[in-house]
């Protein structure tokens, strides 16, 4: 048996995003798969430690623009724990209803995103243009449709205004009619079919002993979720499911994701129904008190911690933050085995990988000592044609 | 100008091709740029078109702050594309570094390493504000 | 469908730690006096112990709480120490988030891995390693995970000595 090495330096499909995979196999099988990251490493920890708390909330809202909400929520959160304060009711509620349009948005761009990759760019611009009524709501609360900076330590910025409520309400219905369409889409489409199931599979022993978080882990019939497990603002409030689903490929984690977004939607109109009469924010001292908190938060992406230790002054000790995206790639490495050079994008594209930076794939016939290049958008093409070719 | 060069600028304004690179970002600016492409904005209207490749593109859309790392394969990249070329920096990060100045393991802005001819300043700045920048790219074509 | 006008929001009351306690009682009956154990709050047990017990505690609660997930692994630059901190996950039965704590001296940052007890440590101590140069003793793979390939050997940016150029 002949293998080959190839190096692969993926981009987050439509978001040229850098990681370097080293892919070897056998034909058109992939063997083995070791990940090398780090193209998009800013230093953000040590940065936060030289700048004052308030400065760190728009620092870290930048690690990550698609859920930078999830970013300040869990920062913030773990300052007011530091704090020994609470928030009063209504700010934790619009914090609740800002962090779930966020997962809409998000998952609906992966929908898209998703769909590109395998060929269907239909998919890509229904959802996001459907997208869009999501983004419309988010600038309508803060002002912004990305980055929306409405958390502050002791509450959030802005109020959601009388007039607003029934107008996201009622988007809120319109969009669930959507995903309906899409979920009968997916289930019933083959196209889909054929490029998701059976494709990355993740055993659910496997996917707890890699150490997997969000939809990923939940695809796989593990029903770990901090919104329940560890719930922070209003989720130990607001009445929702955790969305498993047992098939543990690729299809799974569409399915999640999907119903995850209609859970959402739920979510959203019980939070405006229910919004106390209250304040929105505490003013806090600027100087935090010596101690350790430990932070957590599902983001769309899964489980999200941010670890602070605070010395007494108005800088914190030590930020430790770790993305859900770095506690899914050993189970990329795992999943990529057994597959074809083909799945090689789909795949990575399933655990909704959020990196940044651009890179090529490098394939090396170690036998014929032969290496070509493929860049990210050569080789979704060439998984396309593949499949074509394959009858799929 | 000869007919030559009149034919190949009106190709240019025409239709410019456009090659989209993150080097660094926190992704902000490139769900934006992409959010041009679709239905809602639909930049495609001018002919704008994405390609996978710097050799086929006049305009670079260019995101993000340069990490160290990504300073020699972003200035190779710049000098795959063809002559005349154009590069937009958008975001703050692109401009200056934004957040991030100061921190190690950034380069800072894109003029530090590359001649930039729009900035589109924001963070992130709104597709319409993209569009704006490209539109006035066009003038600029236009203007031989 | 609104509540129909309501008085001012009551704060909610905190969550009770008693199946914590009940955690913090096992473990001080397996361990004794080499663990010091506290509660800060509901969800959250921290554990002290000297750096070679820290294995032992591990593959306890690997065996009697099948804790298999790694969350994160924090280092602190305390000045003269370093302050490692596994952060994991009970999944069974009752939920929380165990935390061991473990101090190493800073001029000999040496610990021994725990990735053959708990695979997925290996990244989180690979990035410990780049960031802040502590050396896991017998990790399979003890390379470089995010910083650049031509970054000088031997700094370690997370260190509180080191600052980046530029600023005092």
């Amino acid at each position: 048996m002949s293998t080959v090495k190839i190096p692969i330096g993926p981009q987050h499909p439509a978001l040229k995003e850098p990681v370097n995979f080293t892919v070897e196999v056998d034909g058109e099988q992939v063997v083995d798969a070791k990940v090398r990251i780090g193209y998009n490493h800013r230093g953000i920890e040590k940065a936060a430690e030289l700048r004052t708390y308030v400065r760190d909330i728009y620092l870290l809202e930048r690690v990550c623009g698609i859920c930078s909400h999830s970013h300040t929520t869990t920062f913030v959160q773990g300052v007011e724990e530091l704090l020994d304060e609470e928030v009063p009711r209504r700010g934790l509620y619009i914090r609740t209803i800002v962090c779930e349009l966020e997962r809409l948005h998000s998952h609906m761009l992966w929908l898209g995103v998703a769909g590109h990759e395998i060929g269907f760019d239909t998919l890509l611009h229904y959802t996001w243009r459907d997208r869009e009524l999501v983004m419309d709501f988010l600038e309508m609360i803060s002002g912004n449709r990305v980055n929306y900076a409405m958390n502050t330590i002791g509450g959030v910025r802005r109020d959601i205004s009388k007039e607003n409520i029934p107008k996201i309400k009622k988007g809120m219905d319109i969009f669930r009619e959507r995903l309906n369409y899409y979920l009968k889409l997916c289930i019933n489409e083959p196209t889909v079919l054929k490029r998701t199931q059976g494709i990355g599979v993740l055993p659910p022993d496997i996917a707890r002993k890699l150490g997997a978080v969000g939809p990923t882990l939940r695809a796989s019939g593990i029903n770990m979720d901090c919104r329940k497990d560890d719930p922070n603002a209003a989720y130990d409030e607001v009445p929702f499911d955790v969305v498993t689903w047992d098939t543990c490929d690729v299809f799974g984690r569409v399915a999640v994701r999907i119903l995850e977004m209609v859970q959402s939607c739920n979510m959203i109109q019980w939070l405006l129904d229910h919004l106390p009469k209250d304040e929105i924010r505490l003013k806090l001292k600027r100087r935090v008190p010596e101690g350790e908190v430990l932070s957590r938060y599902e983001a769309p992406r899964g489980e999200l911690i941010h670890y602070i230790k605070s010395n007494g002054s108005d800088k914190p000790e030590r930020v430790k933050i770790r993305t859900p995206t770095l506690a899914n790639w050993p189970s990329v490495e795992y999943m990529l085995k057994g597959g074809y050079i083909a799945d090689v994008p789909i795949t990575i594209a399933s655990i909704d990988p959020c990196l940044s930076c651009t890179d090529r794939i490098t394939f090396v016939n170690t036998e014929k000592e032969k290496t070509w290049t493929m860049d990210l958008e050569s080789l979704r093409r060439y998984g396309i044609e593949f499949y074509k070719k394959n009858g799929r | 100008m000869g007919l030559k060069d009149k034919l190949v600028t009106w190709a240019r304004v025409k239709s410019p091709w456009v090659f989209h690179m993150n080097t660094g970002a926190c992704n902000a600016c490139d769900i934006e740029v992409i959010a041009a492409l679709m239905p809602r904005y639909d930049i495609e209207r001018f002919g704008i078109i994405l390609v996978g490749s710097p050799r086929h593109a006049d305009v670079m859309i260019g995101t993000g702050s340069i990490t160290k790392q990504m300073t020699p394969r972003f200035k190779r990249l710049y000098e795959q594309m063809p002559e005349p070329k154009f590069v937009i920096a958008v975001g703050n990060c692109a401009i200056s570094g934004g957040v991030f100045k100061g921190c190690y393991n950034i380069e800072g802005g894109y003029d530090r390493i590359i001649p930039v001819d729009m900035y589109v300043p924001g963070c992130p700045p709104k597709p319409e504000a993209i569009i704006d920048a490209v539109a006035k790219l066009i003038g600029k074509l236009q203007g031989g | 469908m609104s509540e129909p006008e309501a008085e001012k929001a009551k704060p909610k009351p905190k969550p009770s730690s008693k199946e914590d306690e009940k955690l913090k009682a096992e473990i001080e009956k397996a361990f004794g006096a080499a663990v010091e154990v506290w509660i800060p709050r509901a969800k959250r047990i921290f554990i002290k112990v000297k750096p070679g017990d820290h294995r032992k505690v591990i593959q306890w609660m690997k065996d009697n709480w099948d804790v298999q997930h790694v969350t994160t692994i924090s280092g602190v630059d305390k000045g003269e120490t370093f302050e490692i901190v596994y952060h994991l996950y009970k999944y069974q039965g009752y939920r929380t988030y165990p935390n061991i704590k473990t101090e190493i001296p800073k001029n000999n940052p040496k610990i021994e891995t725990i990735v053959d007890i708990l695979p997925s440590a290996n990244f989180y101590e690979r990035e410990a390693h780049d960031l802040l140069g502590i050396v896991f003793e017998n990790h399979p793979n003890l390379k470089r995970l995010i910083l650049p390939d031509d970054w000088p050997e031997g700094v370690y940016p997370l260190r509180k000595d080191w600052l980046p150029e530029g600023v005092e």
